[in-house]
């Protein structure tokens, strides 16, 4: 914008010397300050040669092959067919309004995501939210967090409540604050929650993977750190009556992942989701016509509608436990044995199972342990 | 015209494909080429070289694996470079259909009395199909799903299927199959190019897949190295890297449209009735569920790793220079 300014060009011998009719003449163009429009505004005047160029003396050879090369370069952009027209292309600001757009759109998003489609920018901006759920709404108690490795892959395995995944995103929570080599934990998400709008890409940008043997695999082979919870679709549809009472743990495919990549397994205890979400009863007639499992009906849920999904401000208490190596103990191998994997499936059941009774019987109360101590 | 004798000579159907051309190329400069017949209906845009020879086939018509035998025969084909498939979904399905499911055929019944050294088909990564069941990263290992009423797609998976019993039956005959992620570049046309080309593209209402793409370079690349090497079986030929749909689109600048499935796909379905947009409703899947795959099989066996990032690829297709994006944006108002 500057160089608007500045006289033509003495010598007259330079490559623009043969009139450009799209070029508009000075008199067209009145001589005044245009920096109001910003940096970016393109205003063509890229067709004026800068006060510097021609002071140096350029041998006629070099000079003639450039200027050829340059009409080339011109009449190939001449010929390309712009959408929009070229003339009024260069007295707007069009471009400037582009880049502006295209600015504003990666907004909040990063250009880069890692090969599971975690965006570290869209991790960024939904941190608030987690710290505020994690210390002020449900006060979260984490222990044993030392059990996990700095570095290195293992499986976490952990007990399922509630309607809407909190327990996993308060699990990956608790080890990026709290644990000293701030991990990413990346959780398994069902299928159900995975496809469903908004939160399914929500949790993909923020570190879900959708609940995939391969996909966990790949995951552990390159050392990460891996949520699972085991009873899936079925600890999340539990009815209020058989809080914490563990499901079945599936087909035992997360001892077969652990004996395959020989990950240690870190069974983990989530106490306190079953009371965010109390679940009373649940409607299926109508559910999978709109693509859910089920309609779930907590104190709040259909009540207050939306508002009623917000879970209850239930104190939590999250127990990580010591790794069991179970690739060491039986070997790669080991998970073709379905005897054996079904009955290392039940043990670690029971193992977390033991630990939510034992936080229970410690947790004074559901909604208050905060206040009473 | 001055030939060498000495040599392989090599026969692509396709040849003024995008891939076609380019491969028509890079063996015009490769010194252990002899001869190339390029074979397609027209002759190939660029001005053919000394190696190569263009002869007009059709593979719709009825008996043309009979002169394509004789042809092979002739010429003694070493390499059989099959690539003529269709870019973008065409409203003509049953003549798409006549010429990859059929034509397919064709030039297998051709090669199969000829049996040439090595036989390269050009396939896409779309044959795996968009699934809600797809895990992240699809190995070439996986099941052709195809695609639920999209013929573009399925005519693919039956041309696909042919080629690997063909294989089987003609263990002689080594057989590559390359699966093309969606490949973006300054120069290419297919549907994903068309598709990002428009200001405005649609989006399925709190749906945001991973998508891949492949840089035409490196595509060019990987299907000179697949003609090169001795490998056989699915390849898939994919970029670095991954982005979500949403991030593509705001790379490009282009204008989201966000709308319920039903409202997208009605809407697509007059559009492309009436021929306005050139992706039919079924391509919306793809915008839903992801189709990535995995390609450690074809940097092992064919020496192919991607030197393109996605961010890379993205930004060349639109005509800016990634070290000063601010440079020319005349493309992306296109």
């Amino acid at each position: 914008m500057t160089d608007d300014s500045d006289p033509p060009d003495p010598s007259g011998d330079d490559d623009y010397s043969d009139a450009d009719p799209r070029v508009p003449d000075e008199s067209a163009w009145p001589n005044r300050d245009l920096g109001f429009l910003g940096d970016d505004v393109y205003l063509g005047e890229e067709a004026r040669v800068p006060a510097g160029f021609t002071a140096q003396p350029v041998p006629a050879a070099a000079t003639s092959g450039a200027a050829e090369l340059r009409e080339l370069e011109r009449r190939v952009a001449q010929n390309g067919t712009p959408v929009f027209p070229i003339d009024l292309r260069r007295r707007l600001p069009l471009a400037a309004v582009w880049r502006r757009w295209r600015a504003l759109a990666m907004w909040g998003r990063s250009d880069v995501v890692d090969d599971f489609g975690r965006d570290p920018r869209a991790t960024a901006r939904w941190e608030w939210l987690f710290e505020f759920l994690y210390s002020r709404w449900f006060r979260v108690h984490a222990e044993g967090l030392d059990h996990i490795p700095d570095k290195g892959r293992a499986l976490l395995v952990a007990n399922h409540a509630g309607s809407l995944p909190y327990d996993s995103a308060m699990v990956m929570h608790a080890v990026r604050r709290d644990h000293p080599a701030r991990r990413d934990v990346r959780p398994l998400v069902e299928d159900t929650v995975f496809h469903l709008p908004f939160l399914g890409p929500i949790m993909n940008r923020i570190g879900g993977v959708r609940a995939d043997p391969e996909n966990a695999e790949r995951l552990l082979m390159n050392d990460e750190l891996v949520a699972v919870f085991p009873e899936g679709e079925k600890g999340m549809g539990k009815l209020w009556k058989d809080r914490y009472r563990l499901q079945r743990f599936g087909r035992g495919g997360f001892v077969k992942l652990a004996l395959r990549t020989g990950a240690p397994i870190i069974p983990v205890a989530v106490v306190g989701a079953e009371e965010a979400a109390p679940m009373l009863g649940k409607v299926t007639w109508f559910a999978k016509n709109i693509g859910i499992p089920w309609v779930p009906v907590t104190p709040t849920f259909p009540w207050l509608g939306p508002a009623g999904l917000l879970p209850l401000p239930s104190k939590w208490l999250v127990a990580f436990g010591a790794p069991i190596d179970l690739g060491t103990a039986h070997g790669a191998a080991a998970a073709e044995d379905r005897l054996l994997v079904n009955k290392l499936a039940d043990q670690i059941r029971m193992r977390i199972q033991s630990m939510i009774d034992e936080l229970l019987g410690r947790r004074r109360s559901p909604i208050l342990s905060a206040f009473l101590g | 015209m001055l030939r060498s004798t000495t040599g392989r000579v090599v026969a692509v159907t396709g040849a003024s494909t995008f891939l076609g051309g380019a491969l028509l190329r890079r063996l015009e400069e490769d010194p252990t080429c002899a001869r190339v017949l390029a074979l397609d209906v027209r002759p190939p845009a660029l001005a053919p070289g000394a190696k190569t020879q263009f002869v007009k086939i059709d593979l719709t018509q009825p008996t043309i694996d009979g002169e394509l035998a004789t042809l092979l025969d002739r010429h003694r084909i070493d390499t059989f470079v099959h690539g003529a498939f269709l870019s973008h979904p065409t409203h003509a399905s049953e003549w798409a259909h006549e010429l990859e499911d059929v034509g397919t055929m064709h030039v297998l019944n051709a090669c199969a009395g000829v049996e040439p050294r090595r036989f390269v088909m050009i396939s896409t990564t779309l044959v795996y199909g968009a699934h809600p069941k797809n895990p992240n990263f699809l190995t070439e290992d996986a099941e052709l799903r195809g695609h639920r009423d999209s013929r573009f797609v399925n005519d693919k998976v039956r041309a696909e299927r042919q080629v690997q019993r063909f294989a089987k039956e003609h263990p002689g005959v080594e057989v590559a199959i390359l699966r093309f992620a969606p490949i973006l570049g300054p120069t290419v046309s297919n549907m994903y190019t068309r598709f990002l080309s428009r200001p405005i593209a649609p989006v399925l209402l709190g749906h945001d897949p991973l998508m891949q793409f492949v840089h035409e370079q490196d595509a060019a690349f990987a299907l000179q190295q697949a003609v090169d090497s001795h490998a056989t079986g699915a390849f898939n030929i994919i970029g670095k890297g991954v982005l979500p749909y949403t991030t593509v689109l705001a790379m490009l600048g282009r204008v989201p449209l966000p709308m319920p499935k039903f409202v997208a796909r009605s809407l697509t379905k007059v559009l492309w009735a009436t021929q306005l947009v050139g992706s039919p409703p079924s391509f919306l899947d793809f915008l839903q569920y992801l189709c990535v795959a995995e390609g450690t099989r074809a940097r092992r066996e064919l020496g192919f790793t991607p030197q393109f990032s996605i961010q890379r690829t993205v930004l060349d297709f639109l005509g800016i220079a990634p070290e000063d994006g601010a440079t020319d944006v005349s493309r992306a108002h296109a």
